[in-house]
């Protein structure tokens, strides 16, 4: 009987109804489309989510921590903008860490700033970081102007082409590579994953989202934890962006903004809870992998990509109240 | 090694802002003992418990631990010295296993920078065993139960090697079958050699455990002794400063009939349980946490309404499926927990008195504000509520000052029937006979009045009737002719 | 509310009242050195009475929600919403040539921008509420929703070129004095007596004050949450008839920069971000301050940008302000 009742659970976990949707929606863009099914489609699905896949990384630290930033795609911003323009102002030097450094150390100062105004001055985290995005964002335009920069510095450049394989479709010709930079979000997973779960700075953060003053008394440094989580998320959003400019050849003011929307929907499709303490890397990746899926291949099932935005607010409203059933069935199910 | 004095308190002073929490404690305790700390609401037992555990620095007086003097500690010290704390919440996290919430603050202690989830498993499954604790250790805290959480946190507590254990109100959320599992355990841990210190102030389960008594009245040390030293008298006058007093409430009989409750029933709450009210009469409903005492309450008001019964108010038939439906058939609920159920703390006297009323101020399509204030001043008059206007927050008035704000936002919505869930918990004496007073004369004006609570001096004193509630069963109406001890025995059906 | 006032014994003036009060002065005082000229001047002052009422009305909507202890991060979304569908009514129902039939499409226009705005609202609410899910996720939810059926309808691009009529609600002006300026008054006047005068208004401030007290008073939460985010909802369609008119045009990502100044408006205006607190009139004064400021900005030719970080700034500090009172009234009691 409790087998069998574990088992209904396992089979109606969140992830794995994730799982389902994704394959329905696959099943149904591969009837629609034959083409769907070719390495093709994941190549371009990988490089779609590259991406995502490390913002999103970056926000699950700190919702799990039991706050939120909306300032990443301000901060990415930035990061990806003044490297450039320090580069073209004959400021910089050609070099890869340079414009990483650079991007990162931006993230750093920002990443302070978050900390310092949800953990030391215990702000609100939505209003905090929402400030912290204009200042980022306005006090770039006004200090440096907004222009695009689409040629990359050639130290980038040949980042760019180092490619992991190249797939030729055979009917087209057409060359898919996949870039090393894949391997970024790779490893971020994987070291995130394991921090969050075999360290106790990754317990401490879950004990803090859980019950922040539960994590005071039993001796956690609750504000450096917190900040631990901002800063992270700044640092790693920042190269993110970099990695952005490198894949696209585009470095503006704006690129990212915006970004935020998908990006909390994707941790919270993936089981994070916006109270805190709640959340995997595992369920990320899958709220991840859906979003873009929806986001790249919604003209596949028919509709028009105009109504993306709109679909993916769609997809997000379902994966709360998702969550909310869930919660409210494991509540049902009694105390033990 | 028995009487080898583990802690000593002397002459321990405390005061915040001018406002002296505690004036002059002395404390002892033993190694091995099972110490009960008592004393009324507001008595200091709290700012003590924090003394010990280093989280306020006493003002003057001094604290020996194991013999050696403590000065200036601060919670790390105290747990370096064996003392543990279990607070009333546990201070658990919610979102993490039982295993890790067991292990973690000992990780913590060591200072390790990474988990081995072997060792967690291992350290969890030893403290288990130890207090003969069986729980899924790979369940998430949430899913448990009050009493299990409970013992996730003794669990932590004896794995951070605890040589003084110090429980806060242990029993106030458990049932009878888990207050005595707990107190299995506690005798078990006594055994260890552990000493345990106990904040309660319920005189059964005080005989029940207790081998020494400290008895704080005011923030001042009044009596300490063994608990054979105690006798009912000797307990109520040193908790109280007053003797018992023996006037119990005996209104004038009638026989015009306010309420009438047959079979109601709620599923998984409570089963079958009918009762008739009179003229004059005040209800006590009584019984341990889980017999279903507060959930009548509860169906009556229509939190969590009753699947099957009859309810007859003044002789009429009303069903009740919602607060609203409560609120249409003028019955008024003083919840259990006034800070966060009863009361909105940062609005003002004013809002909080018509917060139940307030479409009643609807006048030419605008709430009248002048009616709203009047209102207000007649509550703060009539049942002296001491402020100086209806203008400030809620959350600048004493426990029993504000207690009455909660009984004024029903009686401005003058209601025939009026349930109170623990009505005075956490009030001073003096507010506290006043509002039994208040009870009485809304009594005697024909309003049917329940006091639900676990009080049983209380209870005895100021109901005519009282119902006794056993595992969702009604056990027995009796009159107020019974004294508590006999009522406490009946609780636990012995 | 009085009673706000009198929170503290002595009954003194709202702090922030006050601090607002005193910006307007420094800010005033600063433009009178700086460009008296210009900015002293009736154009001057009808041109921002032109530009603040649709993101003072959008501000109330916002405070309506966070007193009752949330937050509306959907307006912006609801906007654009509800402007693109009356200008797509406005744009198929008034004729080429006139007449009475104007009148009735720009009622129509304006009627459906209110009801599909509040029906938005009444959506968030209810989600919020029976699901028990954080206002703050189901409004970031609404606001990617309700943008993305305006970006769906209209398939990008912008709709432009609306009728005279309609284009009037925003820049005409009776006897020199802008339309808009009684819109707003009227609007300001009704959430007044809303919060102040009427039960819902106060049902409002308890839910935010404590939402489990207000079960136990017998308030009806899950209709109040509904009830509170609709009417956020119906500021937010009139702010879209307000900023489709002024524009004369409507899309999904006009205003995008509203959710950031109408919760600093809101945070400034005094509104605490945990519910239960907060006044009508500091919101308007809130509103009108920025507007100064922003107005400023533009005279002494500065970037729209720095004005972007200066609310940045504004934000932070008045939530320091807000964090200090705290601190302030938790030492007096």
């Amino acid at each position: 009987m409790e087998k069998k009742q574990k088992l209904l659970l396992g089979l109606t976990s969140t992830p794995m109804i994730l799982i389902y949707v994704m394959a329905v929606f696959c099943l149904i863009a591969a009837l629609r489309q034959p083409a769907f099914l070719s390495p093709a489609t994941l190549i371009n699905l990988c490089r779609a989510g590259i991406f995502t896949m490390c913002f999103a990384i970056c926000e699950m630290v700190v919702i799990i921590s039991g706050g939120i930033d909306v300032s990443f795609p301000a901060i990415g911003c930035v990061a990806m903008y003044v490297p450039m323009w320090l580069y073209n102002h004959d400021m910089g030097v050609d070099s890869v860490f340079f414009f990483f450094g650079v991007a990162m150390l931006i993230g750093l100062v920002f990443g302070i700033l978050n900390g310092v105004l949800v953990s030391f001055l215990k702000l609100p985290p939505l209003i905090a970081t929402l400030a912290t995005s204009s200042v980022a964002s306005g006090g770039l335009i006004m200090l440096l102007g907004t222009r695009e920069y689409t040629s990359l510095p050639p130290s980038l450049d040949a980042l760019y082409s180092v490619n992991l394989i190249t797939f030729t479709d055979p009917a087209t010709g057409f060359k898919y590579p996949l870039t090393i930079l894949i391997l970024v979000p790779v490893f971020l997973c994987i070291i995130v994953a394991l921090i969050m779960k075999y360290t106790m700075l990754g317990r401490g953060l879950y004990a803090i989202g859980g019950d922040k003053n539960a994590a005071r008394v039993a001796g956690f440094n609750v504000i450096v934890l917190q900040f631990i989580a901002y800063i992270f998320c700044s640092v790693m959003a920042s190269a993110t962006a970099m990695i952005y400019t490198t894949l696209m050849h585009s470095s503006t003011t704006t690129a990212l903004m915006g970004e935020e929307m998908i990006i909390i929907a994707a941790c919270v499709v993936g089981g994070c809870r916006l109270t805190g303490g709640h959340g995997s890397v595992g369920g990320t990746i899958l709220g991840v992998l859906l979003i873009t899926l929806v986001r790249n291949n919604l003209n596949m099932l028919g509709i028009p990509t105009s109504w993306q935005t709109f679909a993916v607010g769609l997809v997000l409203l379902l994966g709360a109240v998702l969550s909310s059933i869930q919660a409210r069935r494991i509540e049902k199910m009694g105390k033990i | 090694m028995a009487n080898e004095v583990f802690l000593k308190l002397s002459g321990i002073k405390k005061s915040f802002g001018g406002v002296h929490a505690l004036r002059g404690v002395d404390l002892e305790i033993r190694r091995g003992e099972i110490h009960c700390l008592a004393g009324e609401n507001g008595c200091g037992k709290s700012t003590l418990i924090k003394a010990i555990s280093g989280v306020h620095e006493p003002d003057e007086g001094t604290i020996w631990i194991d013999g050696e003097e403590m000065k200036h500690m601060k919670p790390m010290d105290a747990i370096g010295k064996g003392i543990q704390v279990i607070y009333q919440d546990f201070a658990v996290f919610p979102n993490l296993t039982v295993a890790e919430n067991i292990a973690l603050n000992g990780e913590l202690k060591n200072k390790s920078k990474f988990v081995s989830w072997r060792d967690v498993h291992e350290v969890a499954a030893r403290a288990m065993s130890q207090v003969g604790a069986n729980i899924d250790p790979d369940v998430r805290l949430e899913r448990l139960s009050v009493a299990n959480k409970q013992l996730v946190a003794i669990c932590r507590a004896i794995v951070n090697d605890a040589k003084l254990l110090i429980l806060d109100e242990p029993t106030t959320a458990l049932t009878a079958r888990e207050v005595e599992k707990l107190w299995a355990i506690i005798r078990s841990l006594k055994e260890k050699g552990i000493a345990i210190m106990i904040v309660n102030h319920k005189l059964d389960e005080i005989y029940q455990i207790a081998d020494r008594l400290t008895i704080l009245r005011n923030g001042a040390y009044i009596s300490s002794g063994d608990i054979s030293e105690y006798d009912q008298a000797r307990f109520t006058r040193d908790m109280t400063g007053h003797d018992i007093v023996e006037d119990k409430y005996a209104p004038e009989k009638s026989s015009e009939e306010v309420l009438r409750v047959e079979h109601l029933s709620r599923k998984g709450s409570f089963e079958d349980v009918s009762f008739t009210m009179y003229r004059g009469d005040v209800l006590g409903i009584t019984g341990l946490l889980g017999s279903g005492r507060g959930e009548i309450g509860e169906a009556l008001f229509g939190l969590a309404p009753a699947d099957s019964g009859t309810i007859v108010l003044n002789g009429r038939t009303i069903t009740i499926k919602s607060v609203s439906d409560a609120i249409a058939n003028e019955i008024g609920y003083v919840p259990e927990d006034r800070l966060t159920q009863g009361l909105f703390m940062d609005r003002s006297i004013q809002d909080n008195t018509i917060a139940a009323s307030i479409r009643a101020y609807m006048k030419g399509g605008k709430l009248d504000e002048k009616g709203m204030e009047d209102a207000t001043n007649r509550w703060i008059k009539e049942i002296d509520i001491k402020a100086p206007s209806p203008k400030p927050a809620v959350r600048t008035l004493s426990g029993g000052n504000a207690q009455k704000v909660v009984i004024a936002k029903w009686l401005n919505t003058n209601p025939k029937l009026f349930i109170l869930d623990g009505p005075t918990v956490g009030v001073d004496i003096g507010a506290k006979a006043e509002i039994h007073a208040i009870l009485h004369d809304l009594a005697a004006k024909g309003i049917g009045i329940i006091v639900i609570s676990d009080d049983l001096p209380e209870l005895v004193q100021n109901c005519n009737r009282i119902l006794v509630m056993k595992d969702g069963r009604c056990t027995g109406i009796i009159d107020n002719s019974i004294d508590e001890v006999s009522l406490g025995k009946m609780l636990i059906g012995a | 509310m009085n009673n706000q006032k009198a929170g503290t014994a002595r009954r003194l003036p709202d702090t922030h009242i006050l601090t607002i009060i005193g910006l307007m002065a420094l800010v005033l005082i600063m433009m009178l050195f700086l460009q008296p000229g210009n900015y002293f001047s009736l154009k001057n002052a009808r041109s921002m009475i032109y530009q603040f009422p649709e993101y003072g009305i959008l501000a109330f909507g916002m405070m309506v929600c966070m007193i009752a202890g949330g937050i509306d991060l959907s307006l912006v979304g609801i906007m654009n919403f509800t402007g693109v569908i009356a200008a797509l009514i406005v744009k198929h129902m008034v004729p080429a040539e006139g007449g009475p039939m104007t009148a009735a499409a720009i009622i129509l226009a304006v009627a459906a921008a209110i009801v599909i705005g509040c029906a938005c609202g009444a959506f968030n609410g209810f989600i919020i509420g029976y699901f028990h899910i954080p206002a703050m996720l189901v409004t970031l939810c609404g606001l990617q929703l309700y943008t993305g059926l305006a970006y769906g309808i209209t398939g990008g691009p912008a709709i432009n070129g609306m009728c005279d009529a309609f284009k009037a609600i925003s820049n005409g002006s009776i006897a020199g004095i802008p339309y808009v300026l009684f819109i707003f008054i009227a609007v300001f006047l009704l959430v007044t007596f809303v919060m102040k005068s009427t039960v819902f208004g106060h049902e409002i401030y308890f839910l935010g004050s404590n939402a489990r007290a207000s079960r136990y008073s017998g308030i009806n939460t899950l209709k109040v949450t509904i009830m509170t985010h609709a009417f956020s909802g119906i500021l937010g369609g009139i702010s879209g008839i307000l900023i489709t008119s002024h524009l004369n045009s409507a899309k999904s990502s006009n205003g995008s920069t509203y959710t950031l100044l109408t919760l600093l408006i809101v945070v400034l205006g005094g509104v605490h971000p945990d519910g239960g607190k907060g006044k009508v009139l500091g919101v308007t004064l809130s509103t009108i301050l920025l507007q100064l400021i922003a107005n400023a900005f533009g005279l002494l030719h500065m970037d729209d940008n720095a004005k972007t970080f200066v609310n940045g700034c504004m934000l932070v500090a008045a939530l320091l302000l807000d964090v200090y009172l705290d601190k302030r009234a938790a030492k007096r009691n």
